[in-house]
Protein backbone atom coordinates (compact mmCIF):
# COMPACT_ATOMS: atom_id res chain seq x y z
CA UNK A 1 0.00 0.00 0.00
CA UNK A 2 1.58 3.66 -0.68
CA UNK A 3 0.86 6.70 0.90
CA UNK A 4 -2.22 7.56 -1.59
CA UNK A 5 -4.37 4.54 -0.42
CA UNK A 6 -3.57 6.12 2.99
CA UNK A 7 -5.13 9.44 1.83
CA UNK A 8 -7.76 7.22 -0.29
CA UNK A 9 -8.91 6.10 3.20
CA UNK A 10 -8.81 9.26 4.90
CA UNK A 11 -10.61 10.67 2.48
CA UNK A 12 -13.35 8.17 2.98
CA UNK A 13 -12.89 8.39 5.82
CA UNK A 14 -13.94 11.91 5.75
CA UNK A 15 -16.76 12.26 3.73
CA UNK A 16 -18.41 8.94 5.44
CA UNK A 17 -17.56 10.74 9.25
CA UNK A 18 -19.51 14.04 7.83
CA UNK A 19 -22.36 11.85 6.65
CA UNK A 20 -22.89 10.28 10.15
CA UNK A 21 -24.23 13.51 11.06
CA UNK A 22 -23.26 16.78 9.49
CA UNK A 23 -24.04 16.45 5.96
CA UNK A 24 -26.35 14.13 3.76
CA UNK A 25 -27.34 11.53 5.85
CA UNK A 26 -27.80 8.82 2.96
CA UNK A 27 -26.20 6.28 5.38
CA UNK A 28 -22.82 5.85 3.46
CA UNK A 29 -21.54 6.18 6.66
CA UNK A 30 -23.04 2.81 7.63
CA UNK A 31 -20.11 -0.02 7.97
CA UNK A 32 -21.62 -3.03 5.65
CA UNK A 33 -21.42 0.36 2.78
CA UNK A 34 -18.38 2.70 4.22
CA UNK A 35 -16.32 -0.58 4.28
CA UNK A 36 -16.74 -2.29 0.94
CA UNK A 37 -16.89 1.30 -0.34
CA UNK A 38 -12.93 1.34 1.23
CA UNK A 39 -12.26 -1.86 0.15
CA UNK A 40 -13.20 -1.44 -3.62
CA UNK A 41 -11.36 1.77 -4.18
CA UNK A 42 -8.37 0.46 -2.33
CA UNK A 43 -8.15 -2.74 -4.88
CA UNK A 44 -10.01 -5.39 -2.24
CA UNK A 45 -13.69 -5.07 -2.07
CA UNK A 46 -13.90 -8.20 -0.57
CA UNK A 47 -12.26 -7.31 2.35
CA UNK A 48 -13.77 -4.25 3.13
CA UNK A 49 -17.41 -6.77 2.60
CA UNK A 50 -16.09 -8.99 5.46
CA UNK A 51 -15.22 -6.11 7.50
CA UNK A 52 -18.46 -4.31 7.18
CA UNK A 53 -20.75 -7.51 7.61
CA UNK A 54 -18.62 -7.98 10.43
CA UNK A 55 -19.13 -4.30 12.27
CA UNK A 56 -22.84 -3.51 10.80
CA UNK A 57 -24.93 -4.84 13.62
CA UNK A 58 -22.63 -3.93 16.27
CA UNK A 59 -23.87 -0.73 17.54
CA UNK A 60 -26.87 -0.46 15.23
CA UNK A 61 -28.81 -0.42 18.30
CA UNK A 62 -27.49 3.08 19.98
CA UNK A 63 -29.22 5.78 17.76
CA UNK A 64 -28.34 9.12 17.72
CA UNK A 65 -31.11 10.92 19.95
CA UNK A 66 -31.07 14.48 21.39
CA UNK A 67 -27.33 14.86 22.87
CA UNK A 68 -26.17 11.23 22.65
CA UNK A 69 -23.49 10.01 20.23
CA UNK A 70 -23.48 6.77 19.21
CA UNK A 71 -19.57 5.06 18.76
CA UNK A 72 -17.97 5.54 15.92
CA UNK A 73 -18.66 2.69 14.03
CA UNK A 74 -18.15 4.51 10.69
CA UNK A 75 -13.85 5.01 11.26
CA UNK A 76 -13.97 1.70 12.80
CA UNK A 77 -15.36 0.26 9.66
CA UNK A 78 -12.86 2.33 7.07
CA UNK A 79 -9.83 1.73 9.69
CA UNK A 80 -9.89 -1.85 10.21
CA UNK A 81 -10.66 -2.22 6.03
CA UNK A 82 -7.53 -0.04 5.72
CA UNK A 83 -5.47 -2.30 7.76
CA UNK A 84 -6.90 -5.26 6.27
CA UNK A 85 -5.77 -4.93 3.52
CA UNK A 86 -2.10 -3.66 4.06
CA UNK A 87 -1.50 -6.37 6.52
CA UNK A 88 -2.76 -8.55 3.59
CA UNK A 89 -0.18 -7.68 1.80
CA UNK A 90 2.77 -8.35 4.14
CA UNK A 91 4.38 -11.98 3.06
CA UNK A 92 4.46 -12.52 6.97
CA UNK A 93 1.46 -12.30 7.79
CA UNK A 94 -0.39 -13.74 4.89
CA UNK A 95 -1.12 -17.02 7.43
CA UNK A 96 -3.70 -14.04 9.09
CA UNK A 97 -7.40 -13.41 8.87
CA UNK A 98 -7.11 -9.93 8.54
CA UNK A 99 -10.32 -8.68 8.60
CA UNK A 100 -11.07 -10.27 11.58
CA UNK A 101 -7.91 -9.33 13.47
CA UNK A 102 -7.51 -5.71 12.39
CA UNK A 103 -11.40 -5.78 12.99
CA UNK A 104 -10.66 -6.76 16.65
CA UNK A 105 -8.02 -4.36 17.17
CA UNK A 106 -9.68 -1.29 15.20
CA UNK A 107 -12.73 -1.66 17.81
CA UNK A 108 -10.97 -0.54 21.12
CA UNK A 109 -9.51 2.19 19.60
CA UNK A 110 -12.66 3.74 17.76
CA UNK A 111 -13.64 4.70 21.14
CA UNK A 112 -11.29 7.94 20.11
CA UNK A 113 -14.05 8.65 18.04
CA UNK A 114 -16.71 9.46 20.64
CA UNK A 115 -14.27 11.44 22.22
CA UNK A 116 -13.50 13.46 19.23
CA UNK A 117 -16.62 13.93 17.74
CA UNK A 118 -17.99 15.69 21.30
CA UNK A 119 -14.76 17.95 21.08
CA UNK A 120 -16.98 18.63 17.59
CA UNK A 121 -19.83 19.55 18.95
CA UNK A 122 -18.69 21.71 21.39
CA UNK A 123 -16.21 23.80 19.35
CA UNK A 124 -19.70 24.34 17.44
CA UNK A 125 -21.48 25.91 20.35
CA UNK A 126 -18.53 28.93 19.73
CA UNK A 127 -20.15 29.00 16.14
CA UNK A 128 -23.56 29.23 17.64
CA UNK A 129 -22.04 32.84 19.74
CA UNK A 130 -20.32 34.04 16.67
CA UNK A 131 -23.56 33.43 14.91
CA UNK A 132 -25.46 35.64 17.62
CA UNK A 133 -22.71 38.46 17.43
CA UNK A 134 -22.80 39.02 13.54
CA UNK A 135 -26.74 38.75 13.81
CA UNK A 136 -26.22 41.48 16.91
CA UNK A 137 -24.27 43.71 13.92
CA UNK A 138 -26.55 43.15 11.51
CA UNK A 139 -23.90 40.78 9.80
CA UNK A 140 -26.85 38.57 8.22
CA UNK A 141 -24.81 36.06 6.04
CA UNK A 142 -21.73 36.16 8.37
CA UNK A 143 -24.49 34.12 10.78
CA UNK A 144 -25.32 32.03 8.29
CA UNK A 145 -21.85 30.91 6.97
CA UNK A 146 -20.89 30.12 10.38
CA UNK A 147 -23.33 27.05 10.52
CA UNK A 148 -20.80 25.64 7.13
CA UNK A 149 -17.95 26.40 9.60
CA UNK A 150 -19.04 23.52 11.52
CA UNK A 151 -18.28 20.45 8.71
CA UNK A 152 -14.95 21.84 9.30
CA UNK A 153 -14.91 20.76 12.57
CA UNK A 154 -17.04 16.99 12.10
CA UNK A 155 -14.52 16.73 9.27
CA UNK A 156 -11.39 17.17 11.71
CA UNK A 157 -13.13 14.73 14.19
CA UNK A 158 -13.87 12.18 11.67
CA UNK A 159 -9.68 12.55 10.52
CA UNK A 160 -8.42 12.14 13.33
CA UNK A 161 -10.23 9.56 14.72
CA UNK A 162 -9.09 7.93 11.05
CA UNK A 163 -5.80 8.58 12.27
CA UNK A 164 -5.81 7.31 15.61
CA UNK A 165 -7.17 3.57 14.68
CA UNK A 166 -4.84 3.42 11.45
CA UNK A 167 -1.86 4.52 13.23
CA UNK A 168 -2.66 3.00 16.59
CA UNK A 169 -3.40 -0.40 14.38
CA UNK A 170 -0.17 -0.26 12.69
CA UNK A 171 1.57 -0.06 15.74
CA UNK A 172 -0.40 -2.35 17.33
CA UNK A 173 -0.54 -5.42 14.99
CA UNK A 174 2.92 -6.35 14.69
CA UNK A 175 3.45 -6.64 18.11
CA UNK A 176 0.23 -8.38 18.49
CA UNK A 177 -0.22 -10.39 15.44
CA UNK A 178 2.92 -13.28 16.78
CA UNK A 179 0.87 -13.78 19.67
CA UNK A 180 -2.74 -14.26 18.17
CA UNK A 181 -2.12 -15.40 14.23
CA UNK A 182 -2.37 -18.53 15.06
CA UNK A 183 -4.77 -18.90 17.95
CA UNK A 184 -7.21 -16.45 15.63
CA UNK A 185 -6.86 -18.37 12.33
CA UNK A 186 -7.81 -21.53 14.25
CA UNK A 187 -10.76 -20.14 16.13
CA UNK A 188 -11.90 -17.98 12.64
CA UNK A 189 -14.87 -19.26 12.09
CA UNK A 190 -16.64 -18.98 15.81
CA UNK A 191 -15.42 -15.37 15.74
CA UNK A 192 -16.83 -14.81 12.34
CA UNK A 193 -20.14 -16.22 13.90
CA UNK A 194 -19.53 -13.91 17.26
CA UNK A 195 -20.08 -10.69 15.79
CA UNK A 196 -23.44 -10.85 14.11
CA UNK A 197 -24.21 -12.58 17.70
CA UNK A 198 -23.39 -9.80 19.60
CA UNK A 199 -24.97 -7.41 17.37
CA UNK A 200 -28.55 -9.44 17.10
CA UNK A 201 -28.20 -9.80 21.19
CA UNK A 202 -27.90 -6.22 21.52
CA UNK A 203 -30.28 -5.32 18.96
CA UNK A 204 -32.70 -7.29 20.78
CA UNK A 205 -31.92 -5.61 24.45
CA UNK A 206 -32.72 -2.53 22.66
CA UNK A 207 -35.12 -2.22 20.18
CA UNK A 208 -38.05 -1.82 22.46
CA UNK A 209 -40.41 -4.46 21.00
CA UNK A 210 -42.93 -6.97 23.50
CA UNK A 211 -41.93 -10.50 22.74
CA UNK A 212 -38.87 -9.66 21.22
CA UNK A 213 -36.79 -12.92 22.27
CA UNK A 214 -40.15 -14.88 20.69
CA UNK A 215 -39.96 -13.75 17.49
CA UNK A 216 -36.18 -13.97 17.17
CA UNK A 217 -36.06 -17.61 18.68
CA UNK A 218 -39.26 -18.70 16.53
CA UNK A 219 -37.52 -17.22 13.30
CA UNK A 220 -33.73 -18.96 14.17
CA UNK A 221 -35.30 -22.07 15.57
CA UNK A 222 -37.48 -22.61 12.25
CA UNK A 223 -34.64 -21.53 9.99
CA UNK A 224 -31.57 -23.99 11.45
CA UNK A 225 -34.37 -26.75 11.37
CA UNK A 226 -35.16 -26.25 8.04
CA UNK A 227 -31.29 -25.82 6.92
CA UNK A 228 -30.98 -29.08 8.82
CA UNK A 229 -33.68 -30.94 6.98
CA UNK A 230 -33.02 -29.85 4.19
CA UNK B 1 -46.33 27.59 -6.09
CA UNK B 2 -46.04 31.68 -6.59
CA UNK B 3 -48.84 31.51 -8.32
CA UNK B 4 -51.30 30.07 -5.13
CA UNK B 5 -49.35 31.84 -2.22
CA UNK B 6 -47.42 34.24 -4.51
CA UNK B 7 -44.30 34.48 -2.10
CA UNK B 8 -42.20 31.81 -2.03
CA UNK B 9 -41.32 30.39 -4.94
CA UNK B 10 -40.06 26.87 -5.83
CA UNK B 11 -36.66 27.99 -6.94
CA UNK B 12 -36.51 29.25 -3.28
CA UNK B 13 -38.25 26.14 -1.97
CA UNK B 14 -35.45 23.80 -3.73
CA UNK B 15 -32.80 26.16 -2.01
CA UNK B 16 -34.59 25.38 0.71
CA UNK B 17 -34.44 21.66 0.40
CA UNK B 18 -30.68 21.33 -0.71
CA UNK B 19 -29.98 23.43 2.70
CA UNK B 20 -31.90 20.47 4.55
CA UNK B 21 -29.18 17.74 3.75
CA UNK B 22 -26.66 20.42 5.87
CA UNK B 23 -28.78 21.03 8.54
CA UNK B 24 -26.98 19.68 11.83
CA UNK B 25 -23.58 20.78 10.24
CA UNK B 26 -22.97 23.00 12.88
CA UNK B 27 -25.36 20.66 15.49
CA UNK B 28 -24.17 21.87 19.21
CA UNK B 29 -24.91 21.01 22.90
CA UNK B 30 -26.86 24.26 23.69
CA UNK B 31 -28.74 24.77 21.02
CA UNK B 32 -28.46 22.05 18.91
CA UNK B 33 -29.82 22.33 15.72
CA UNK B 34 -30.73 26.25 15.80
CA UNK B 35 -28.33 27.77 13.85
CA UNK B 36 -28.92 25.10 11.05
CA UNK B 37 -32.75 25.77 10.99
CA UNK B 38 -32.13 29.13 10.58
CA UNK B 39 -29.20 28.01 7.68
CA UNK B 40 -32.15 25.93 6.14
CA UNK B 41 -34.74 28.52 6.23
CA UNK B 42 -32.91 31.50 5.59
CA UNK B 43 -33.53 31.76 1.70
CA UNK B 44 -37.28 31.86 2.50
CA UNK B 45 -36.93 34.43 4.94
CA UNK B 46 -35.31 36.39 2.61
CA UNK B 47 -38.07 36.58 0.01
CA UNK B 48 -40.27 37.49 3.14
CA UNK B 49 -38.74 40.10 5.01
CA UNK B 50 -35.96 42.93 4.63
CA UNK B 51 -33.85 44.89 6.84
CA UNK B 52 -35.24 44.79 10.48
CA UNK B 53 -37.82 42.92 9.67
CA UNK B 54 -35.18 39.90 8.72
CA UNK B 55 -32.64 40.56 11.22
CA UNK B 56 -35.74 39.59 13.55
CA UNK B 57 -36.86 36.55 11.56
CA UNK B 58 -33.24 35.35 11.61
CA UNK B 59 -33.00 35.80 15.74
CA UNK B 60 -36.69 34.15 16.10
CA UNK B 61 -35.29 31.08 14.10
CA UNK B 62 -31.70 30.93 16.52
CA UNK B 63 -34.06 29.49 19.11
CA UNK B 64 -33.34 25.98 20.07
CA UNK B 65 -34.70 24.02 17.86
CA UNK B 66 -33.96 19.87 18.02
CA UNK B 67 -35.86 17.15 16.04
CA UNK B 68 -35.09 14.32 13.87
CA UNK B 69 -33.05 15.32 10.79
CA UNK B 70 -35.54 13.81 8.18
CA UNK B 71 -38.67 14.98 10.19
CA UNK B 72 -37.34 18.43 10.25
CA UNK B 73 -38.88 19.15 6.26
CA UNK B 74 -42.24 18.91 7.68
CA UNK B 75 -41.64 20.78 10.48
CA UNK B 76 -39.60 23.91 8.53
CA UNK B 77 -41.69 23.74 5.52
CA UNK B 78 -44.71 24.44 7.90
CA UNK B 79 -42.65 27.48 9.44
CA UNK B 80 -42.24 28.91 5.99
CA UNK B 81 -45.94 28.66 5.31
CA UNK B 82 -46.18 30.35 8.99
CA UNK B 83 -43.49 33.11 8.10
CA UNK B 84 -45.42 33.41 5.13
CA UNK B 85 -49.09 34.09 7.07
CA UNK B 86 -47.20 36.14 9.06
CA UNK B 87 -45.54 38.08 6.99
CA UNK B 88 -49.33 38.72 5.09
CA UNK B 89 -50.20 39.76 8.66
CA UNK B 90 -52.63 37.13 8.83
CA UNK B 91 -50.86 35.40 11.47
CA UNK B 92 -53.00 32.78 13.35
CA UNK B 93 -53.77 31.80 16.99
CA UNK B 94 -50.16 29.72 16.71
CA UNK B 95 -47.51 31.65 15.91
CA UNK B 96 -44.24 29.67 14.27
CA UNK B 97 -41.81 29.84 17.13
CA UNK B 98 -44.57 28.10 18.85
CA UNK B 99 -45.11 25.29 16.35
CA UNK B 100 -41.78 24.59 15.68
CA UNK B 101 -41.44 24.25 20.13
CA UNK B 102 -44.15 22.14 20.21
CA UNK B 103 -43.80 19.92 17.14
CA UNK B 104 -40.20 19.23 17.22
CA UNK B 105 -40.19 17.18 20.00
CA UNK B 106 -43.12 14.46 18.96
CA UNK B 107 -41.27 14.08 15.33
CA UNK B 108 -38.12 13.85 16.63
CA UNK B 109 -39.78 10.74 18.58
CA UNK B 110 -41.54 9.25 15.62
CA UNK B 111 -38.36 9.63 13.67
CA UNK B 112 -35.97 8.10 15.60
CA UNK B 113 -38.40 5.12 16.48
CA UNK B 114 -39.15 5.02 12.08
CA UNK B 115 -35.81 5.95 10.54
CA UNK B 116 -33.29 4.63 13.46
CA UNK B 117 -35.52 1.94 15.04
CA UNK B 118 -36.70 0.74 12.35
CA UNK B 119 -36.17 0.75 8.55
CA UNK B 120 -32.16 1.08 9.11
CA UNK B 121 -31.87 -2.14 10.81
CA UNK B 122 -34.25 -3.46 8.70
CA UNK B 123 -32.36 -2.41 5.79
CA UNK B 124 -29.23 -3.99 7.44
CA UNK B 125 -30.59 -7.23 8.14
CA UNK B 126 -31.45 -7.56 4.65
CA UNK B 127 -27.95 -6.58 3.08
CA UNK B 128 -26.22 -8.20 5.57
CA UNK B 129 -28.21 -11.37 4.04
CA UNK B 130 -26.09 -10.54 0.74
CA UNK B 131 -23.21 -10.19 2.79
CA UNK B 132 -23.05 -13.29 3.98
CA UNK B 133 -22.87 -14.94 0.48
CA UNK B 134 -20.37 -12.28 -0.29
CA UNK B 135 -22.55 -10.64 -2.66
CA UNK B 136 -21.53 -6.86 -3.38
CA UNK B 137 -24.57 -5.82 -3.85
CA UNK B 138 -25.05 -5.75 0.28
CA UNK B 139 -24.16 -1.55 0.04
CA UNK B 140 -26.75 -0.89 -3.00
CA UNK B 141 -29.44 -2.91 -1.07
CA UNK B 142 -29.34 -1.30 2.26
CA UNK B 143 -28.72 2.38 0.77
CA UNK B 144 -31.94 1.60 -1.84
CA UNK B 145 -34.11 0.54 1.11
CA UNK B 146 -32.83 3.38 3.43
CA UNK B 147 -32.82 6.04 0.72
CA UNK B 148 -36.22 5.61 -0.73
CA UNK B 149 -38.35 6.34 2.22
CA UNK B 150 -35.80 9.27 3.34
CA UNK B 151 -35.62 11.03 0.15
CA UNK B 152 -39.35 11.22 0.13
CA UNK B 153 -39.93 12.25 3.65
CA UNK B 154 -37.66 14.74 2.81
CA UNK B 155 -38.63 16.01 -0.23
CA UNK B 156 -42.74 15.35 0.46
CA UNK B 157 -42.45 16.27 3.71
CA UNK B 158 -41.48 20.20 3.01
CA UNK B 159 -43.40 20.62 0.25
CA UNK B 160 -46.44 19.35 2.21
CA UNK B 161 -45.18 21.26 5.02
CA UNK B 162 -45.30 24.52 3.23
CA UNK B 163 -48.47 23.92 1.43
CA UNK B 164 -50.43 22.70 3.76
CA UNK B 165 -49.26 24.50 6.85
CA UNK B 166 -50.40 23.65 10.08
CA UNK B 167 -52.43 20.81 8.81
CA UNK B 168 -49.55 18.99 8.00
CA UNK B 169 -49.50 16.91 11.65
CA UNK B 170 -52.75 15.66 10.49
CA UNK B 171 -51.38 14.57 7.74
CA UNK B 172 -48.37 12.65 8.87
CA UNK B 173 -50.52 11.34 11.61
CA UNK B 174 -52.46 9.12 8.80
CA UNK B 175 -48.78 7.70 8.11
CA UNK B 176 -48.96 6.05 11.48
CA UNK B 177 -45.02 6.08 11.35
CA UNK B 178 -45.09 4.73 15.34
CA UNK B 179 -47.25 1.75 14.11
CA UNK B 180 -45.28 1.25 11.45
CA UNK B 181 -42.08 1.44 13.25
CA UNK B 182 -43.19 -1.49 15.41
CA UNK B 183 -43.77 -3.54 12.36
CA UNK B 184 -40.50 -2.87 10.69
CA UNK B 185 -38.77 -3.77 14.10
CA UNK B 186 -40.60 -7.16 14.40
CA UNK B 187 -39.95 -7.57 10.39
CA UNK B 188 -36.11 -7.21 11.88
CA UNK B 189 -36.15 -9.45 14.58
CA UNK B 190 -37.71 -12.16 12.22
CA UNK B 191 -34.86 -11.53 9.51
CA UNK B 192 -32.37 -11.67 11.95
CA UNK B 193 -33.35 -14.98 13.59
CA UNK B 194 -32.86 -16.49 9.69
CA UNK B 195 -29.65 -14.36 9.31
CA UNK B 196 -28.43 -15.93 12.66
CA UNK B 197 -29.42 -18.97 11.71
CA UNK B 198 -27.52 -19.50 8.81
CA UNK B 199 -24.67 -18.26 10.08
CA UNK B 200 -24.57 -20.59 12.70
CA UNK B 201 -25.57 -23.45 10.50
CA UNK B 202 -22.24 -22.87 8.06
CA UNK B 203 -20.18 -22.51 11.00
CA UNK B 204 -21.09 -25.65 12.75
CA UNK B 205 -21.05 -27.61 8.80
CA UNK B 206 -17.43 -26.16 8.45
CA UNK B 207 -16.62 -27.23 11.70
CA UNK B 208 -18.16 -30.57 10.98
CA UNK B 209 -20.42 -30.12 14.02
CA UNK B 210 -24.01 -31.49 14.27
CA UNK B 211 -26.18 -28.65 12.84
CA UNK B 212 -28.79 -29.12 16.00
CA UNK B 213 -26.06 -27.85 17.87
CA UNK B 214 -27.04 -24.21 17.07
CA UNK B 215 -30.13 -24.07 18.60
CA UNK B 216 -27.60 -23.56 21.63
CA UNK B 217 -27.65 -19.93 20.66
CA UNK B 218 -30.43 -18.63 21.26
CA UNK B 219 -29.96 -18.84 25.21
CA UNK B 220 -26.29 -17.46 24.46
CA UNK B 221 -27.69 -14.56 22.69
CA UNK B 222 -30.65 -14.20 25.14
CA UNK B 223 -27.88 -13.85 27.97
CA UNK B 224 -26.00 -11.54 25.90
CA UNK B 225 -28.63 -8.99 25.55
CA UNK B 226 -29.76 -9.32 28.89
CA UNK B 227 -26.46 -8.22 29.58
CA UNK B 228 -26.67 -5.14 26.94
CA UNK B 229 -29.57 -4.30 29.03
CA UNK B 230 -27.56 -4.46 32.31
CA UNK B 231 -25.41 -1.58 30.78
CA UNK B 232 -22.41 -4.18 29.96
CA UNK B 233 -21.09 -2.02 26.54
CA UNK B 234 -20.90 -3.89 22.82
CA UNK B 235 -17.00 -3.19 22.87
CA UNK B 236 -17.29 -5.49 26.25
CA UNK B 237 -19.32 -8.02 25.25
CA UNK B 238 -17.29 -8.50 21.59
CA UNK B 239 -14.13 -9.00 23.33
CA UNK B 240 -15.08 -11.08 26.45
CA UNK B 241 -16.81 -13.28 23.61
CA UNK B 242 -13.46 -13.20 21.44
CA UNK B 243 -11.85 -14.12 24.21
CA UNK B 244 -13.56 -17.14 25.30
CA UNK B 245 -13.94 -18.39 21.99
CA UNK B 246 -9.83 -18.33 21.54
CA UNK B 247 -9.62 -19.88 25.00
CA UNK B 248 -12.23 -22.42 24.56
CA UNK B 249 -10.76 -23.12 21.03
CA UNK B 250 -7.11 -23.30 22.16
CA UNK B 251 -7.68 -25.31 25.65
CA UNK B 252 -11.55 -27.42 24.69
Amino acid sequence: MSWTDYLIGALIAVVAGLDRTAAFQFMVSRPIVAAPLTGWLLGDASAGLQVGALVELLWLGRLPVGAAIPPDDTQVAVGATVLAIFFAGLTHFAALPAPLVCTLVAMPLGKAGQFFDRAARHWNGRLLHRAQQALAAGKLEEAERSHLLGIGHFAAAAFVTYLVIVGGGSLLLPILAPYFASPVAEASTWLKLAFPLVGTAVLLGTINVSRSLTLFGASFGSALLLLWLV
Amino acid sequence: MEDEKGLVSRWVLLRVWLRLFLLQASWNFERLQSLGALYVLAPALRVLYRDKDLAEAYRRHLEYFNTHPFMASPVLGAAIALEEERCRGAEGTLGVEEFKGMIMAPYAAMGDGFFWGGLRPLAAAVALFFAAKGSLWAPLVFLTLFNVPHLWIRTFGLWRGYTLGLKVVETLQRHRLPDLAIRLKEGTLVLLGGLCAYLTYRALQGEGESSIWGLSVIPLVALLGWLARRGVSTLMLTMTLAALVLAFVQFG
